[in-house]
């Protein structure tokens, strides 16, 4: 059979296509002629005469080559000049492209190990960055953001830094300030809704007339109310697109009707559009979205509570032009006027009159949940590090299995500029795979943790993957790319010719320069774990340690629920009085109930704070917490009596003011003194109370909080116009501790108090354990997440260490065989690996327990308990990861010793 | 045929719808191209493999044709032309302006011979 290739080629080589292309020409057409040859010799042609004619079929020297000249171009190929570079940088990047993605198919475990592992470090980076993105890039979803101030009061004299301001200040503020636009006050409310179905408990919010222009959102329609209108007496509300949807199925005409709120008729002027939320979560204080918003409308009591109701946001719009510094500068002189017009007998009680300061406002929402934000990008910063090293050193390890290949390419005129590219390219199409797929983890990743992030983090609920995510996914996959793929290409394009080629007819002790670099990337590798798993294990140490913590009284088998009385039929103290006691009477007899009380607040949740005078001293005491107790309130609480006696029903208006305090309250104010039958109390109205009994220290915080002083009083001492004023801003919480599962008395509870009045709103039922879980939903989040990012550090660093030595062991069999026929003992071979993953791992504990040392401070205020420097968790986390390691070394190890020395001998 | 037109004239005009019509039923290979040329023709048209290939590759480069390299058991790979949806609208629009063409010679032709 003749062969037709050299006659084709010979014909076709003076249009020097590239090599591929011209083999498939040649392919395709000699079977042409082979197909006629073997026709005309079936026809009776000789061998010879056969041969000729089918040879004719390519019409001389030139037809063939002129005819495909034209239709070629595309497969032109580069002269080859050596050490000339490309004519066109870009010219290149498909074939590289070409050639990358088939050297990946080629070795299908190294790229889904590649690809998954970096996945899985973009995924984790691109899910917090869209998070960070959405709570501390995005600007604010109201008008020119960046103008938009927070305005607070210090009251550093009685142990307040910062607190919301207080109305009459307000007034100060407004009427004395020369750098805002606008200024107005808003507070959260709760209001008893009534009329178009079951009357509920709703958030809503009193909000100055200013501060809807302030924000520049307009209503979805109707309209918002003026300055005129924010008067006491003006029953108009504005309600969410929320509520409207829920509540009045967003019924077009809802504007003009009238609604129920506490039992007062208020009618709707308008409807706020689908994404508006004021006020915004993440302050301290008012900082519940709104369901519906009413005028501020100060009472003339309000207004005249100086010293008193620190408890209202101000927002204002900082002028054009003004600077933040001369905002400041003003507030010290708006600070002189209030100190001027203070009225001098609250001076003297609080010891000083309060400064103004001012926050952006954009500071004032996200700040509280910055630091764990930075902590958590930190955290997936380091783990994207650990997973660019680990597929760093798998591409190594492939570079050297390559060296060959290098070597040839480079010996045909490859310059190391374009093998410096192609080793980019792959490592290109690496990062971009991992992207893609990162993503997906990102997307859903997100949601996932996002649903788990308690309402005590103001974190959104949601968060998109917008232009800024993507653009952060792109750079962050480039610097993937470029730090993967620069080490590989820089050890390959250094290649040496004789040497590789000699070295590749066996695969001999590979090169120390890449085992060195290896070596440094799993140390890397196991630096960074540290980090992170240090901050993990400060974390998890302090979550424990907050878990231990008692809270001061017992919260098993107790149903808690917020009781608002309206003013509306609730308008006298003796009403307000007999009702509670009915409450407390109807609740106390029914089965599984073992005691009932009540008062104005809740432990872990106390925001009620006053500062009181001590008979017979001068100035005042520090801010303390004021509880008005109602029936059994210490034995129902759990709270243990350390001296005294409790109240009792004999404890009522017209008999010996009494109190009772707690232990931190009788060392702060009576030092080594016996502090029962000394006398405190309110100076406005001048009322001493007797201090009857001393109770153990309870958490008015949250868990893991200092519990400061705190003062009992019996609710049915308290004079009636406080019980009316009072019981309009704070409602009373009812307290039932029971003999079985609390959450399963709830609705037998709701129907006693509706035996009372059908028409009242019971709200925020809780039982005090999911209180206490509530209480530490955030560490529990920020140690549960960072807690999975550790341990993904972990086993990335784990399945590194164990590819890199692994590798070694396969690479290394000719070695080990010869040093067993040498005469070394299997228990020997084992240790030499061992040793060398355990001398890695110990070099990475090293710098990262000092790197550790540095960058765990950062998240001190995250920690309850523990130092940021905590030796314990140090050694912990050491021991721990050294664990894993000769773990992950164990296996390479096992299989280095099974290695036979006359099979890895004789396969070379 | 000769008289008419020289076979390199007639064939620049019209070999392109020779190739794309001989595959329109089904996908062949260069040698089973060709050979049908010169069967049907009674041997009065040739493509060698100097003029056939550049062609082909010509229409594969247009989009017209598509070329596959299918292995059967037993036998040397061969690389097989397919029409593709672009090629059977080009041949479409070839066919109708060649009887469009025949038409009219004829009608010349046949108002001469009268």
């Amino acid at each position: 059979m003749p062969d037709w290739k050299p006659q084709i080629l010979r014909r076709v080589a003076r249009l020097n296509l590239v090599p591929t292309r011209e083999a498939e020409i040649v392919d395709e057409l000699s079977q042409h002629l082979e197909d006629r040859y073997q026709e005309l010799l079936a026809s009776g042609q000789s061998e010879d005469a056969a041969f000729r004619t089918s040879l004719d079929e390519l019409k001389g020297e030139d037809l063939l080559a002129s005819g495909l000249k034209p239709v070629e171009k595309a497969f032109y190929r580069e002269p080859i000049v050596l050490g000339k570079a490309s004519r066109n940088f870009f010219e290149s990047v498909p074939y590289d492209v070409r050639y990358a993605l088939r050297a990946l198919r080629k070795s299908p475990g190294f790229t889904a190990v590649a690809v998954l592992t970096l996945a899985l470090g973009i995924g984790a980076n691109t899910a917090i960055f869209s998070i960070v993105d959405a709570v501390l890039l995005r600007p604010l979803p109201f008008k020119d953001p960046s103008k938009l101030f927070m305005l607070n009061e210090s009251l550093k004299s009685i142990g307040f830094p910062e607190v919301p301001a207080s109305p009459p200040d307000i007034v100060v503020i407004e009427r004395t300030q020369k750098s805002f636009t606008s200024l107005g006050a808003f507070q959260n409310k709760d209001f008893n809704l009534s009329g178009g179905g079951e009357p509920e408990h709703i958030t809503a919010a009193r909000v100055s007339a200013s501060i809807f222009p302030m924000l520049g959102i307009q209503p979805l329609f109707g309209r918002t109310y003026t300055e005129q209108e924010d008067k006491p007496g003006t029953h108009i509300a504005v309600l969410s697109y929320g509520l409207w949807q829920r509540r009045y199925a967003g019924r077009p005409n809802i504007v003009g009707q009238i609604m129920g709120l506490d039992r007062l008729p208020y009618t709707v002027i308008g409807v706020m559009p689908k994404n508006f939320q004021f006020p915004l979560p993440g302050p301290k204080d008012n900082n519940e979205p709104a369901e519906l918003w009413v005028p501020m409308a100060f009472t003339p009591d309000e207004l005249q509570g100086w010293g008193d109701g620190y408890n209202y946001g101000v927002l204002a719009r900082l002028k054009p032009g003004v600077t933040f510094n001369q905002a400041r500068a003003d507030a010290a002189l708006v600070t002189a006027e209030i100190k001027r017009v203070y009225p001098p007998a609250m001076v003297k009680l609080l010891g000083a009159t309060p400064a103004v300061g001012l926050t952006p406002l954009h500071q004032a929402v996200a700040g509280p949940v910055e630091t764990i934000l930075l902590v958590l990008m930190a955290a997936v910063g380091l783990v994207l590090l650990i997973a660019c090293a680990n597929v760093a050193t798998l591409l190594l390890s492939r570079a050297a299995s390559r060296s060959k290949e290098i070597a040839i390419r480079t010996a045909l005129g490859a310059s190391r500029m374009r093998l410096i590219c192609q080793m980019l390219t792959e490592s290109f199409v690496l990062a971009l795979a991992g992207a893609v797929l990162g993503i997906l983890i990102a997307f859903w990743g997100t949601s996932g943790l996002l649903s788990l992030v308690p309402s005590s983090l103001a974190l959104p609920h949601s968060a998109s993957l917008g232009g800024w995510v993507l653009a952060f996914v792109a750079t962050v996959s480039c610097l993937t790319a470029v730090v993967l793929g620069s080490a590989p290409a820089f050890r390959l394009s250094s290649v040496h010719l004789q040497g590789s080629l000699q070295e590749s007819g066996r695969s001999g002790t590979p090169s120390r320069a890449r085992h060195r670099l290896q070596g440094i990337f799993v140390a890397a590798e196991f630096a960074l774990a540290m980090i992170l798993l240090i901050g993990a294990g400060l974390l998890i140490r302090s979550f424990s340690k907050l878990l231990e913590t008692s809270p001061g009284f017992r919260p098993d088998h107790v149903l808690t629920m917020s009781l608002p009385l309206p003013f509306e039929g609730y308008s006298n103290a003796t009403q307000v009085r007999q009702s509670y006691q009915q409450a407390i009477e109807r609740i106390a007899s029914l089965p599984g109930v073992k005691s009932v009380a009540a008062s104005n607040d809740l432990p872990l949740g106390s925001d009620d704070h006053e500062v009181l005078q001590v008979e017979g001293r001068p100035g005042s005491t520090p801010a303390m917490t004021v509880t008005w107790a109602l029936g059994d309130y210490f034995s129902t609480m759990g709270i243990p009596l350390i001296e005294g006696r409790f109240f009792t029903p004999e404890d009522r208006i017209g008999s010996q003011p009494v109190a009772v305090i707690n232990e931190e309250t009788a060392k702060l104010l009576w030092p080594g003194e016996d502090a029962l039958g000394k006398r405190l109390g309110h100076p406005f109205p001048n009322m001493m109370r007797t201090v009857v009994g001393i109770v153990g220290d309870v958490n008015d915080g949250p868990l893991g909080s200092k519990p400061g002083p705190h003062f009992y009083l019996p609710y049915f001492q308290l004079p009636d116009d406080y019980i009316v004023y009072n019981n309009f801003i704070i409602p009373i919480n009812l307290i039932v501790r029971t003999s079985s599962d609390p959450a399963s008395l709830t609705s037998a509870v709701v129907a006693r108090i509706h035996s009372l009045d059908p028409g009242l709103a019971v709200a925020k039922i809780h039982t005090m354990d999911q209180e206490m879980a509530s209480s530490v939903a955030a560490p529990k989040f920020n140690t549960f997440v960072l807690g999975l990012f550790a341990f993904l550090a972990l086993f990335l660093a784990a399945i590194g260490i164990y590819g890199v030595l692994a590798y070694a062991v396969a690479q290394q069999s000719h070695e080990i065989g010869i040093r067993m026929a040498l005469g070394a003992q299997r228990r020997d071979v084992m240790r030499l690996i061992l040793v060398r993953g355990a001398r890695l791992a110990l070099a990475g504990l090293a710098i990262g327990t000092l790197a550790a040392f540095g960058l765990t401070r950062l998240m001190a205020s995250l920690l309850y308990g523990i130092s940021a420097s905590d030796p314990l968790t140090f050694a912990a986390v050491a021991i721990v990861l050294l664990a894993v390691a000769l773990l992950a070394c164990y296996i390479p190890s096992r299989r280095a010793m099974r290695v036979d020395p006359m099979i890895a001998l004789r396969y070379e | 045929m000769d008289q008419i037109l020289s076979q390199t004239e007639w064939k620049k005009g019209s070999a392109e719808m020779l190739i794309l019509s001989l595959i329109e039923a089904r996908p062949r290979h260069g040698y089973e191209i060709s050979k049908l040329i010169e069967q049907r023709s009674g041997g009065a048209v040739r493509f060698y493999v100097a003029s056939l290939y550049p062609l082909l590759y010509r229409l594969e480069r247009r989009g017209w044709i598509q070329g596959r390299w299918v292995e059967k058991s037993g036998q040397r790979r061969r690389r097989y032309y397919r029409l593709t949806r672009q090629g059977r609208r080009v041949l479409a629009s070839q066919l109708r302006g060649w009887r469009e063409f025949v038409a009219g010679i004829n009608r010349i032709t046949e108002a001469e011979n009268a």
